[in-house]
């Protein structure tokens, strides 16, 4: 029971984090190739405030805080470069993240923070993880039927098109990187409680793909998608156990398999079987 | 009463100067055309207008107030409004959809306002009724990709009307329309300047252009070279010589 | 003194970063993908190189087989992966290109194992050169040399040759090139060649450098590459130039001086940062 608990709590953990991607890629097509550090800055903004006496809830807050803050630093930074070099400038955020954070002895470099305190047990986490997924899931949809979905769209669409009728290109954006941003960072928190250590390594560049993987095999921009790719990612590899020590490589050949045969992931599928749009 | 005027502006494009010290006034209610041969700084200066170009010297005013340096979209939201000479609508979008996204611009301002408003209707209809308006309500819901160029050229007015402009600038709106579209964009056209809209027009087709436009600007080289009522500009003989071995100089 | 070593190991780096990035940035100019799986041929070209100067104990040899066999990934990567997926918004290619870089970073790891594969005999890291009070290993002087002999062959091909004359107008105009009689397919086959033979012959290099060939290796220097580019202005090649020899000498200088702040690796990235903000075209500015 504890397994299957364990393994609900990361697949909806994940399903955070994707959905965050999702925003920022998908609806408002601003690659970013960096997400990891920004579930590790909440992570260890999160992790820091308990260690050192915060109550859980205000921890959690202020690594979503962060996140978002730093999100919307980095949306600016973006806003001054065109869309190829927005992903090596994404890319290059998540190592400086790292690099920063290896050598800093406040942060415990290499060793990462341990013994953060955790209030839950194993079922709390999950109800925890859940419950964030679900909340992200409608936030998801609700941005998409709304207007700011709307004015995303075009400006992933053309964004020259989008400023010329009247559409606050620069705002946009920098809106999608900070609720991207902060979903992370909300999903970092969580995991920083639950897992009571973390170390760097958790949130380099690998992982950064991984959640990208679970975004572009569920489809970009759809958020049901979405939640399928980062639960089906997350789960195959605990199914075919043999997996674990391929993983890489199956992640690998599946981005390479979707990119080259329905590069509209899983919800594309749906859409060429069932005619509908996957929401 | 001048809406717009632009005073000494400059611009050049690696070494070769597009627009010349140029001075211009647009007053307010009128049908202005804009014409010259090829590389004239035409749509240039549209652009400069609107603030996809900024200028090297000079500066753009609208009612007094400089706005050289203000945004586009903040220019969009005040009412000056271009529709692109090669059309760009959103691929993935239907026509309708294309119309509704400006038509709901004063709830996409703040994109927090945007996250609350849900409702479509209200843009929904406008966007039909522009559509209607503007002949194109048939191919409402096929997608931009479908429609042929004349329909798309429809619509980017269409879009552009749904940002309720004061002032609207066409950059040729009639290039690739064939003579009874072209008639019929132009009549309408006429029509909403006499609804008070002031129009600012750029043009090949001089035909049309001719028949519609209150006052006439010929540029050449980047500056003006002549200016006044339809007839009389176009019966000028350095006007009819900047256009040697160019269009058809075929007027009403 | 200690300034000038810095500046010269800077440069050596520069050379090593010049080999991986300009492969990179063919690619880009030509089919404006980011072929971050460059890596791979990187590698690949490390572990044949190896393999062949372990058996016969020839480096000559083990780099002449090394750059061939990059020569023949690096293309078969274009046509198995790239040209099917050519109309595709860019950030297709690009996630397969990831595709491929994890998949057979880990293929290398299973194959070959995880710990990396030492060369037997590795005379030039053992053999030193002295002047004006540095010194530098054979593997060191080997780099730049390989880097300048490399470039200015690539530099008459592109001046001299048919061939380099026809890829030069492809990469300015396909469709005119086309018009002329170009086989746009084969100068696609060409680029890619020449990219993977650079790559490879850097990858022996690395190897020689550290005396150890390993899955990882291409990647980090990869992504380094990819910020190189970036910062030499995408496709511009004296750009993608310049920018390796400036970040191998920012690195030389920033490890020994920034090394309680920033991890080595990331200082690629902040160099990159910081340039984009202040200048967002890139250290030289747009593609020519």
């Amino acid at each position: 029971m504890d397994y299957y608990l364990s393994v609900a709590t990361f697949a909806a953990l994940n399903v955070v984090l994707a959905l965050g991607l999702n925003m920022i890629s998908g609806f408002c097509g601003q690659v970013s190739l960096g997400h990891a550090a920004f579930y590790g800055l909440g992570a260890y903004a999160a992790a820091l405030c308990s260690v050192a006496g915060v109550p859980f809830v205000a921890s959690i807050a202020v690594g979503i805080l962060v996140a978002g803050a730093f999100g919307v630093v980095v949306g600016f930074a973006a806003l001054r470069v065109r869309e190829d070099f927005l992903a090596i400038v994404t890319m290059g955020v998540g190592f400086l993240f790292l690099g920063v954070v290896r050598k800093q002895s406040w942060l415990g470099a290499e060793m990462g923070i341990s013994k953060i305190p955790s209030p839950l047990d194993k079922t709390g986490y999950a109800l925890l993880a859940i419950g964030a997924a679900i909340t992200v899931v409608l936030l998801s949809l609700h941005v998409r039927r709304s207007w700011m979905g709307r004015a995303f769209d075009a400006v992933a669409q053309d964004e020259d098109a989008a400023r010329t009728i009247g559409v606050d290109v620069a705002g946009y954006k920098t809106t999608a990187f900070l609720l991207g941003t902060a979903t992370a960072g909300l999903a970092g928190a969580i995991y920083a409680h639950m897992t009571q250590l973390i170390v760097p390594d958790a949130f380099n560049f690998v992982q950064s793909i991984t959640i990208l993987a679970m975004v572009v095999v569920g489809g970009i921009g759809s958020t049901l998608g979405v939640v399928l790719g980062a639960v089906l990612l997350t789960v195959m590899p605990e199914l075919f156990r043999f997996i674990n020590d391929y993983k890489l490589l199956v992640y690998g050949a599946l981005l390479l398999v979707v990119m080259r045969f329905s590069p509209e992931g899983l919800a594309g599928l749906y859409r060429r079987v069932s005619g509908r749009r996957l929401a | 009463m001048t809406m717009l005027a632009v005073e000494n502006l400059s611009i050049a494009f690696g070494g070769v100067r597009a627009v010349a010290d140029l001075s211009l006034a647009v007053q307010r209610g009128e049908l202005l055309g804009l014409i010259g041969p090829n590389g004239a700084g035409k749509t240039t200066l549209l652009r400069l207008m609107t603030g996809v170009l900024v200028p090297d010297t000079g500066v753009v005013r609208v009612d007094g107030r400089d706005i050289t340096r203000m945004p586009i979209h903040r220019r969009a939201q005040l009412g000056f409004v271009l529709t692109h000479q090669v059309v760009r609508p959103f691929r993935e979008m239907s026509l309708l959809e294309n119309v509704m996204i400006a038509a709901a611009q004063r709830q996409m301002r703040n994109p927090w306002r945007a996250l609350v408003s849900v409702d479509t209707r209200e843009a929904r209809e406008r966007a039909m009724r522009l559509l209607e308006r503007l002949g194109i309500a048939d191919a409402a819901a096929k997608s931009a990709r479908s429609v042929p160029l004349g329909y798309l050229k429809r619509m980017q007015v269409a879009r552009a009307l749904a940002l309720d402009p004061q002032l609207l600038l066409l950059d040729e709106p009639l290039a690739g329309l064939n003579y009874t579209e072209a008639r019929r964009l132009a009549d309408l056209i006429v029509e909403l300047n006499a609804g008070g809209l002031t129009i600012v027009l750029v043009e090949h087709n001089l035909g049309e252009v001719t028949r519609i436009a209150s006052r006439l600007l010929v540029l050449h080289n980047g500056a003006t070279l002549a200016q006044g009522a339809p007839r009389e500009v176009m019966a000028r003989s350095d006007v009819r010589s900047a256009y040697l071995g160019g269009e058809s100089v075929a007027f009403a | 003194m200690f300034y000038v070593e810095l500046l010269v190991i800077g440069l050596v780096w520069g050379c090593m970063y010049a080999l991986m990035a300009l492969g990179l940035t063919l690619v880009y100019g030509l089919l404006r993908i980011l072929h971050i799986a460059q890596a791979t041929v990187f590698t690949f070209g490390a572990y044949i190189g190896l393999l062949v100067a372990n058996r016969t104990d020839s480096l000559p040899l083990a780099f002449v087989v090394a750059a061939l066999a990059a020569g023949v990934l690096g293309p078969l990567i274009y046509r198995l992966v790239y040209e099917p997926i050519l109309d595709q918004p860019p950030f297709v290619p690009l996630i397969a290109s990831i595709g491929v870089l994890v998949a057979m970073e880990d293929g290398f790891r299973l194959i070959f194992g995880p710990y990396g594969l030492s060369f037997e005999n590795n005379p030039w890291f053992t053999t030193t050169l002295a002047f004006g009070g540095i010194t530098l290993n054979l593997v060191q002087v080997w780099m730049v040399a390989a880097a300048v002999l490399l470039l200015s062959a690539f530099a008459l091909f592109v001046v001299r040759t048919r061939a380099g004359v026809a890829w030069r107008a492809t990469v300015s105009d396909p469709v005119i090139a086309q018009n002329f009689g170009v086989s746009v397919v084969r100068v696609r086959y060409l680029n890619f060649f020449v990219a993977s033979v650079l790559a490879g012959i850097g990858g022996v290099l690395v190897g020689l450098l550290n005396n150890l060939v390993e899955p990882s290796m291409g990647s980090v220097i990869s992504y380094k590459g990819l910020a190189i580019i970036v910062l030499g202005g995408l496709g511009n090649v004296p750009g993608t130039l310049v920018a390796s020899l400036a970040l191998g000498v920012v690195e030389s200088f920033g490890s020994v001086f920034l090394d309680k702040v920033l991890d080595r690796d990331a200082m690629a990235f902040l160099f990159l940062i910081v340039v984009l903000m202040v200048r967002p075209k890139g250290l030289l500015g747009g593609a020519h």
